[in-house]
């Protein structure tokens, strides 16, 4: 199925894109998703203590299991304001 | 969600008019008008700042400040709010975040706007990257609370 994934911040420099799209098996969890992107950029890897995901917008555990069509973003420490 | 007519919350990218938005706020009940203006510093961590660059996840942010709206008329006596918040650019001195509240007294009124600011602060999906002469960097921020109440970050 497929997701887009959003990307921000010094996540988004690794990267290289702010939005991606990504095709992962049925029931596949959030975590699953960032593995996937840790395995092609191993810089993200570090990062993974201090973000947090999303999913349509609301913040979501790691263990939250994805649908298709599913927005998912992986934010960094926020520094708003 | 959306907010009570009157309420303002906005993410832009052009200069922000405290003034417009003290008045937008301002209404005949009103006691008290509260503002915070959240500015641009010429320093940070011992270096100093050549300007920022604000980036943001902007619907989830108008989602989030919307969220705050509705916490600060659930814990304080206010009448009206505007929250707006600016990405891209930002040169020393200016208006990155501006927050007006309004309320028939002035002690919610000061309350519901400090509350706002340190909130959207822990909660609000913006990142600021600072430039320096030697560099730029993204800011230390807050990890937000996760979806899992009591569950600590990153789980």
């Amino acid at each position: 199925m497929q997701v887009k994934v959003l990307f921000f911040g010094r996540l988004r420099e690794i990267v290289g894109r702010a939005e991606e799209s990504a095709e992962i098996a049925p029931g596949a969890r959030i975590e699953d998703l960032f593995a996937g992107f840790r395995e092609r950029h191993p810089e993200l890897a570090p990062f993974r203590p201090s973000l947090v995901a999303s999913r349509n917008q609301e913040f979501a555990p790691w263990s939250e299991p994805l649908a298709p069509g599913d927005e998912i973003a992986f934010l960094p420490p926020v520094s708003g304001g | 969600m959306s907010a009570p007519a009157e309420d303002l919350v906005q993410i832009v990218r052009q200069p922000i008019d405290p003034l417009a938005l003290m008045n937008h706020v301002r209404g005949p009940g009103d006691g008290a008008v509260a503002g915070f203006d959240g500015c641009v510093r010429d320093n940070s961590t011992g270096r100093s700042t050549l300007y920022l660059e604000y980036e943001g996840y902007e619907p989830m942010a108008r989602v989030k400040m919307l969220e705050i709206c509705a916490q600060m008329r659930e814990k304080f006596a206010i009448h009206r709010v505007a929250i707006v918040h600016r990405l891209g650019r930002l040169e020393i001195g200016e208006t990155s975040v501006f927050i007006a509240v309004s309320a028939p007294h002035r002690g919610p009124a000061f309350e519901a706007c400090r509350y706002a600011i340190d909130t959207l602060k822990r909660i609000v999906p913006i990142w600021k990257k600072e430039f320096f002469a030697d560099g730029a960097v993204w800011a230390d921020g807050e990890i937000p609370p996760s979806g899992n109440p009591g569950a600590p970050a990153g789980v």
